[in-house]
């Protein structure tokens, strides 16, 4: 058998951050995150509720659209779910897993869709965020993707450093984020830089889910205090590096919630 | 209006954002000002004469838009009966007093899509994309669109 497409692997990995059950909603130029769900959906989780941008819930299009906004995402849907009201469920906790996109992804899992350089002279003007930043402290977990992966996108990240991570985990929600953040580039940048090894070591990831240990249950999370902006908290929280063995890869170990991680206060 | 999240990112500040205290909670929330356009031009599957319109599939931000705008255009697909409407009017997706005009615009979405009526024509945004890279020929894409768009019908 030949080897499977890098591209395809970013699909199957992406599916494989999503459990059975969860409520999942990717938006506009999401065409990865779109064959994720779909791939999720038919194998590992038949009950995953999927939500998108194009407005239908559980569609199940015959053949997948050139884009993840068509509205052949509503075929086979049993409800229509317009934009108004997946914001409006996400704001009060409704959705465990949202994919977003982004031009640049640092080191804390913060991400940029705005510009880069200046804001208001900026070397590159990007599309803009859309609703990513309603959605990143609000969401249950958010998966961040990315294509190519070259040193400018991921800013401040030392990858083969191992150096410690610090996060800001007085939101719980937050620190589900960045965590998952950086768990999701961490298997991508790992198909780009080695895939010849990423692809003997996806061959071994089980089927069951992983699980953030700090993740928490939509209605439970705290919201971060906009009086004081995460960029700005001390940092109180620290892991030594995303664990790969949390996905199964280059160890036995399935769950996250058996690595070293210390977790938040 | 209040917005949920916006916490940790740059935005509020780049915008300008402000956060007032909920009163029952304690918590700082932000709001943003009401966006209150001028117009919002709606293209929908079905109109009546009076402005009444629906939409099949989904409405994206259409809803929102037209309570936004002060005034609505609607270019519709097709114009049915008034009766129509009343046999169904929960399908009614903007109230004819908030409309202050109708265009019968068949294909009006073209090359976009008009789902489930037609989808996107990726030929045609294709064409689009490479003519747009200059005036002249944008203008000459224009001038032929309009004659395809006819002949498409």
């Amino acid at each position: 058998m030949s080897e499977p497409a890098v591209v395809d692997l970013m699909a199957v990995c992406l599916a494989r951050l999503l459990r059975d059950g969860e409520r999942v909603l990717h938006g506009v130029s999401s065409l990865l995150p779109m064959v994720a769900v779909n791939v999720a959906k038919r194998l590992h989780a038949p009950n995953l509720v999927y939500l998108s941008v194009a407005g239908g819930v559980d569609p199940s299009p015959p053949r997948l659209p050139w884009s993840s906004t068509d509205q052949r995402l509503t075929v086979g849907a049993t409800a229509i779910f317009a934009n108004e009201d997946f914001y409006d469920l996400c704001a009060r906790g409704g959705i465990d897993v949202v994919f977003l996109g982004a031009a640049q992804i640092d080191r804390a899992g913060r991400i940029n869709t705005s510009a880069i350089g200046d804001y208001d002279r900026p070397k590159v003007r990007l599309p803009g965020g859309g609703g990513a930043a309603a959605i990143m402290p609000t969401a249950g977990r958010i998966v961040v993707w990315r294509t190519q992966h070259t040193p400018r996108v991921f800013s401040g990240f030392t990858f083969f450093a191992h150096r410690p991570i610090s996060l800001q985990p007085h939101s719980s929600a937050a620190h589900a984020a960045c965590q998952q953040t950086i768990l999701g580039y961490f298997l991508l940048i790992l198909l780009s830089r080695n895939s010849s090894h990423a692809l003997r070591s996806l061959r071994t990831i089980p089927r069951s889910k992983p699980r953030c240990p700090c993740s928490t249950t939509p209605s439970t999370y705290s919201r971060a205090s906009p009086s004081q902006p995460l960029r700005n908290r001390p940092s109180t929280f620290s892991m030594s590096k995303p664990t790969l063995s949390a996905y199964g890869i280059g160890s036995s170990s399935a769950s996250l919630g058996s690595s070293s991680s210390t977790p938040p206060p | 209006m209040p917005v949920a999240g916006l916490w940790g990112s740059d935005i509020p500040a780049q915008s300008g954002l402000k956060t007032v205290r909920d009163p029952y909670t304690g918590r700082e929330v932000y709001v943003v000002p009401a966006l209150r356009p001028d117009w919002a031009v709606l293209h929908v599957h079905e109109a009546d004469a009076q402005g009444n319109a629906r939409v099949f599939g989904s409405p994206f931000w259409d809803r929102s838009m037209s309570r936004a705008a002060r005034q609505v255009i609607v270019t519709a697909e097709r114009i049915v009966d008034t009766a129509v409407f009343q046999r169904q009017p929960e399908l009614t997706l903007v109230p004819h007093f908030m409309v202050a005009a109708v265009v019968h615009t068949p294909r009006g979405a073209w090359p976009a899509a008009c789902f489930p009526d037609y989808e996107v024509d990726h030929t045609a945004v294709r064409a689009y994309l490479a003519a747009s890279r200059d005036p002249a020929g944008l203008r000459a894409h224009l001038a032929a669109a309009d004659g395809a768009s006819v002949v498409a019908r």
